[in-house]
């Protein structure tokens, strides 16, 4: 018995959770598989900064439950031309906030009448995840490169908490390669080492993690504009098989 | 994953007919729910010259049930002093399944067989208490049994050659197991025709 948290009945709770219940229709139209788990970008994701800019890496598996959704998802979302965000955890929760906080970003940027920074856009991103933190279930990682800073990553990830970080990682895959990347991380990269470090962080997780696989897709941010990459399953490095 | 005891592992198995041939391929993952332990996991298990079980479900039953059925076949050999026939083996299998109806196991199975005098194949599917499918052209079990079925439907034909069994086998179960996390990470397919038993390793996307 837990006495600083008592057992209690919520009516609202209640009313809500069954609310949120899926209709009898709906379980005739929705398939097994999507019944029962919702749809989560299950995912490794990774952000890191580098002198000069930022190197974004995601894998590209969406699930429900078991049952792989997309396997060749983009979860690199533009927030505006020199800023993104990396999604994981629900599916719909992220695409929800990247809408809102593009929509905000473009409104503040005809404002402002320049583009907005980076640590604004962490900002709008950590506001809507913090005001909404328990019906939410959205770690993000915002990245990008603005004319006052530079390259900055920025982690918000479940409770609503907004940090800077030279490197951030997020998604169920993450567990696998906080060690490969403590090891191997130094300050002040090259975008190519940094790019063959992402990559291999990537495959690394991708090996690992049920809910992470596909292949790996890669952004750099710098002051010219965005570089998109994508790594087929085939060109990923090898790992061997332990 | 959820917690389907039937998902908690992974794992799937296929096995296909052709014109005096079967062949029978399973994943190689061993995982605990999202993570991968090993990929060195076979869930197909040899009882005679040219029968083969494949079980998919909770690993630690693939194992207890794989034993014991060796158990059974020793002794049948033992005492019979003769090689195990596939209708003997998936007659002892149901028996030793349904043995635990009120308890089961909690592994699908999969029995094949070819007859060498005759070239008469047998593929046969059964649940975890016992209850045997006749004897059918194509049969999947696992967790990524419904994407393997469509594919395998599709590309089975009636007498193929075992060439073409081997490509007909592996392509359905690679492009199946691709669209679920709980299994994969390599497949092994064995291809049984009267004279040999040719064992081929695939490489499959390590995801």
């Amino acid at each position: 018995m837990d006495v600083c948290n008592p057992p209690t009945y919520d009516a609202e709770e209640e009313l809500l959770r069954h609310q949120k219940q899926y209709s009898q229709m709906d379980k005739l139209l929705i398939p097994a598989e999507m019944r029962h788990q919702p749809v989560s970008t299950g995912t490794t994701i990774i952000a890191m900064e580098y002198d000069g800019g930022v190197v974004l890496g995601a894998d590209t598996r969406t699930s429900a439950g078991s049952f792989v959704v997309n396997r060749f998802t983009d979860k690199l979302t533009p927030l505006t031309d020199r800023i993104y965000c990396l999604r994981s955890g629900s599916a719909a929760d992220t695409q929800a906030i990247s809408q809102v906080v593009q929509y905000q970003l473009e409104f503040l940027s005809a404002e402002m009448n320049e583009p907005p920074l980076v640590k604004i856009a962490a900002n709008c991103v950590r506001r809507m995840i913090y005001q909404y933190r328990d019906d939410f279930v959205a770690g993000m990682i915002v990245a990008g490169w603005d004319k006052k800073l530079g390259g900055q990553v920025y982690s918000c990830p479940l409770g609503g908490l907004l940090v800077r970080q030279p490197v951030s990682l997020g998604g169920s895959g993450s567990t696998y390669i906080w060690g490969f990347l403590d090891n191997n991380y130094k300050p002040n990269m090259t975008k190519k080492e940094c790019l063959e470090l992402v990559l291999k962080a990537i495959t690394l997780a991708i090996t690992r993690d049920g809910s992470s696989g596909g292949c790996a897709r890669l952004a750099v941010i710098d002051a010219q504009g965005v570089e998109r990459i994508d790594v087929l399953g085939n060109e990923l490095p090898k790992v061997y098989d332990l | 994953m959820g917690d389907d005891i039937m998902n908690y592992n992974g794992g799937v198995a296929l096995a296909m007919k052709g014109k005096e041939c079967v062949a029978i391929a399973c994943d190689k993952r061993y995982g605990v729910q999202n993570r991968t332990i090993a990929t060195n996991f076979t869930k197909i298990f040899e009882y005679g010259p040219h029968c083969y079980v494949a079980f998919c479900g909770l690993a630690t039953d693939v194992q207890t049930v794989a034993e014991r059925l060796k158990f059974r076949t020793n002794l049948y050999e033992l005492r019979e002093q003769r090689k195990l026939k596939p209708n003997v083996l998936y007659n002892m299998l149901t028996n030793l399944l349904y043995e635990k109806r009120f308890g089961p196991y909690f592994i699908f199975a999969l029995v094949i067989g070819l007859d060498p005098k005759t070239g008469e194949t047998f593929v046969y599917d059964s649940d975890n208490i016992g209850a045997i499918s006749d004897n059918v052209n194509l049969a999947t079990v696992g967790t990524a049994s419904e994407y393997i079925f469509g594919l395998g439907e599709l590309l089975f034909k009636p007498d193929m050659t075992p060439d073409e069994l081997f490509e007909a086998t592996s392509q359905s179960l690679l492009n199946g197991f691709d669209r679920d996390s709980a299994s994969g990470w390599g497949a092994v397919v064995y291809v049984i025709e009267k004279d040999k038993v040719t064992i081929r390793e695939l490489k499959a996307r390590q995801d």
